[in-house]
């Protein structure tokens, strides 16, 4: 790429049949760009006009134009709704919880999986674990109520056997958190494995071969070669971990969720849902949805400034 | 050189069209033809469109999808019945369009943001009904219009539209007929349990509380019930004696839960105490579908389960399959009412609401009005409600009676085609209750179950008297639209806690819920309520 644009530069002097020249030379590729171009255009740049709606008061009969501008109103108005702080509470909580456990646990297994040396065993473990990625929430958590639920639940039929009584995986609030983070880690674990085996697959050998040399056992090249080779790696996937923290999955709490453990359950994807789509609200869930994306966006920028600071090369 | 001007130019060109084309088709179906009230007339008199219209003309109507197994409710038997004896003699498209049950305001809302709503806007409660017109989502109706186009209906339904079809003085709601029958939702109970624990069928709530108990001692199961998603009618089995108009008002609503009222907290704490003493199915809330409650009831968890009847119900073969011995009763509606006093909602005597979408054009509209009269006419009612003679039902003295399963290509849904002639009636009906009454007991019972249906009507007469009508407003109530959904949410969060939490905090709970709830709206609700009710602005009969 870099030698690419500065052979662009020395050729600058005329730079108008330059241009000509080579777009003559590479009209082909951005005929192959022209299709990818139109997607982004349709499906992602014209619904912003549809964001506009936060700031109307929608009526549906009448359309996206002929609605009334009501200025900020309907951010008034999502602000103070009993369930919208609790909401941003919540997807944060989620989310941090999720960095905390859901995040560390693929570079782990990653970094494990790679000092295993038997390779059909290896492959047979990877292949088990990130098969859950392709489930749906919906049947995860359908399997988490049968295993799980006080009452019929696999689990709490065998803790009552041995004598102890049920744990309401599911149906207290706080261990509703601790079920709902701990499914997280085992459905996501293996799919971010696969990221990190393949940054670890790039690391020169010879770094490990230069530092057995030098008397290092596994642990410490694993600590000193393995992890620095695929630290930027880590910070890419960080930083844009960092840009969902407003978003967390909706699919995973709503299906998750149940009327009696409720502290816990409404996040702000849940609350564009229920407003838009259950009660045809348009105007608060886009102005949420809204809210939603630039605190991410301030989320990712901020993250990008940080791993800038820190010598690393950043998204951006 | 020249050559790649031109391709810079046509790509451009291409890319500017495409966006054009994706821009229109964006914003498509807002500013289409705009509607108007008339269109019909032609020197004064309406046109004639009896030997159909010139150019065909495509009418969209709607049809509730109840997810029946194996029944697509927009192309099926009957819908190309209808096609073929109403629309191509007119020159009329019908083109139905499905309408989740459960799903129906998002449904229609989306569709009418899109454009693409059916030209029947239809709802069976009058407070949504209205949120639709104050979307703006109905055209004002002509009735003389209806009356040029649709004779039969309208002199069967033109009373009814003068009273209830007005907001603001202005036509906008036209109805279905509805001759209430009461003895369609039948509550099961388990009458083998009954048996084992020697007792007779429960008539007030105290005494099925001791058969709830009783069953408990002797390991069977426990109360069935499922998590509450709107149509609050839990209430009626607490109201109070001699209930004043003015309180029926201002509570009963079938989508906002009256938890301030006192009513509710006699519901709630005999649930709360149910629950604490081991007697109603812990995990009720878990149960957010009505197949839910049923595999509890099938799988003998739990002892009662409610339900619409109907002659193909799979719910007692289900239960017989797993435990042979299973015997049910229908259940005295007196044993979940406070000293047996069984209120119960009764309903309007019109069936669906509906209005004429505001896109529809004035021969649509004309469309949509002959669609009605020909499905008024009783042939064609009688054959969409029973279907074909010999092949779904063999006449006896005079009333259709099904054959037993009958799964011909003709077969109806699993709800008689109802959600096709709803349009015109709610309940299928012959010219006398009697015959009615005796077509219902085949009708609404599997074969051999007749009994319960027979129980349920008697239940039903004997409790006549303690109907309780809801007022209906004669203007919207637009605090509702606006927090009803709130309230919705927050009512299944408190009243899940209530009826869980132990009995000694419930008090403190319930008072601090009920500031919540307030806070959250319901205040609002009721004070243009209590405004509407100083006015007068409600209809009480």
């Amino acid at each position: 790429m870099r030698n690419k644009s500065n052979k662009g530069k020395s050729v600058g002097i005329k730079p108008k049949t330059s241009t000509r020249r080579y777009l003559k030379k590479t009209w082909q590729l951005y005929a192959l760009m022209l299709l990818p171009m139109i997607f982004l255009i349709v499906f992602k740049f014209l619904p912003y006009y549809g964001l506009t709606i936060a700031f109307k008061n929608y009526k549906v009969a009448k359309g996206i134009t002929g609605s009334e501008w009501v200025g900020l109103d309907i951010f008034t108005k999502i602000f103070g709704k009993r369930d919208f702080w609790p909401a941003v509470k919540n997807t944060i909580l989620l989310n941090v919880l999720d960095l905390i456990f859901s995040f560390p646990m693929p570079i782990i297994l990653a970094l494990i999986l790679n000092e295993i040396r038997t390779k059909w065993f290896k492959k047979v473990t990877q292949t088990l674990m990130y098969l859950p990625h392709f489930l749906s929430w919906v049947i995860i958590a359908a399997l988490g109520y049968q295993l799980f639920s006080v009452s019929s639940g696999v689990v709490n039929i065998l803790i009552e056997h041995m004598g102890a009584s049920p744990i309401p995986f599911l149906q207290e609030d706080a261990w509703w958190l601790v079920t709902y983070v701990l499914i997280g880690v085992w459905q996501s674990m293996g799919w971010g494995t696969i990221i990190y085996l393949a940054a670890i697959t790039a690391v020169n050998p010879e770094l490990y071969e230069a530092a057995h040399i030098d008397g290092a056992n596994r642990w410490k090249r694993c600590l000193h070669v393995t992890i620095p080779c695929i630290r930027s790696t880590i910070v890419i996937l960080l930083i844009m971990n960092l840009g969902k923290m407003m978003q967390g999955s909706f699919e995973r709490v709503m299906a998750l969720s149940n009327a009696k453990a409720t502290e816990f359950t409404t996040t702000i994807p849940v609350l564009v849902y229920r407003w838009g789509i259950e009660n045809g609200k348009f105007s608060e869930a886009t102005a949420l949805g809204l809210f939603q994306s630039v605190i991410g966006l301030i989320l990712v920028l901020a993250a990008d400034k940080v791993a800038k600071k820190i010598g690393e090369e950043g998204l951006l | 050189m020249k050559k790649s001007g031109l391709f810079k130019r046509a790509v451009s060109m291409a890319l500017v069209t495409a966006t054009a084309a994706m821009t229109v088709a964006g914003c498509g179906g807002k500013s289409t033809e705009t509607s108007t009230t008339s269109g019909n007339t032609e020197n004064g008199t309406y046109k004639d469109y009896k030997s159909g219209f010139k150019d065909q003309v495509t009418i969209k109507v709607p049809v509730y999808d109840r997810a029946f197994e194996g029944w697509n409710v927009t192309d099926n038997y009957y819908t190309k019945w209808i096609q073929k004896e109403f629309g191509d003699k007119y020159n009329v498209k019908v083109q139905f369009v499905a309408i989740g049950r459960k799903t129906e305001v998002a449904d229609y809302k989306q569709m009418i943001a899109a454009g693409t709503a059916p030209d029947i806007i239809f709802h069976y409660d009058m407070p949504q009904a209205i949120n639709y017109y104050s979307d703006e989502a109905m055209q004002e109706l002509d009735t003389k219009e209806i009356e040029y186009y649709a004779p039969t209906y309208y002199s069967k339904m033109k009373d009814t539209m003068d009273k209830y079809g007005k907001i603001d003085g202005k036509n906008y709601f036209f109805f279905a007929n509805r001759n209430p029958i009461y003895y369609n939702y039948v509550t099961l109970i388990r009458q083998d349990w009954l048996d084992k624990v020697n007792m007779q069928m429960p008539t007030t709530l105290d005494e099925f509380n001791k058969v709830l108990k009783a069953w408990k001692d002797a390991g069977l199961g426990k109360d069935g019930d499922q998590l509450m998603t709107g149509s609050f009618t839990y209430e009626y089995g607490f109201l109070p004696e001699n209930l004043s108009t003015e309180d029926k008002a201002l509570y009963l609503d079938l989508n906002v839960a009256p938890l301030t009222w006192e009513a509710t907290k006699n519901y709630l704490k005999d649930k709360n105490t149910e629950y604490n003493e081991g007697l109603l199915d812990p995990e009720f809330y878990l149960n957010t579908k009505d197949t839910d409650a049923k595999a509890d009831f099938v799988s003998g968890k739990t002892g009662v389960y409610g339900l619409y009847m109907n002659s193909s119900t799979d719910v007692i073969s289900s239960l017989l399959a797993n435990d042979k011995d299973a015997k049910v009763a229908t259940l005295n509606p007196g044993a979940l009412a406070v000293d047996g006093r069984a209120s119960y909602y009764q309903y309007p005597n019109y069936g669906m609401i509906m209005g004429i979408n505001s896109k529809t054009s004035a021969e649509q509209r004309a469309a949509v009005w002959m669609y009605l009269e020909w499905m008024s006419q009783k042939d064609n009612l009688f054959y969409l409600q029973n279907g074909i003679e010999g092949k779904n039902y063999t006449m006896k003295d005079g009333i259709a009676e099904p054959v037993a399963d009958f799964k011909g290509e003709s077969k109806l849904s699993d709800n008689n085609n109802k959600d096709y002639w709803c349009l015109v009636d709610e309940i299928a009906q012959y010219d006398t209750e009697e015959k009615t009454y005796k077509a219902n007991l085949k009708t609404l019972a599997p074969a051999g179950y007749e009994k319960l249906i027979e129980d349920a009507y008697n239940y039903a007469k004997a409790n006549e008297k303690y109907a309780v009508l809801t007022p209906a407003f004669t203007k919207t109530v637009s605090s509702i639209s606006e927090y009803s959904a709130d309230l919705l949410a927050m009512w299944q969060e408190f009243y899940v806690d209530l009826i869980t939490c132990k009995p000694e905090e419930f008090d403190a709970k319930y008072e601090k819920d009920c500031k919540e709830y307030l806070k959250g709206g319901y205040q609002d609700i009721l004070d243009e309520k209590q405004q509407l009710i100083k006015d007068k602005a409600y209809i009480a009969e």
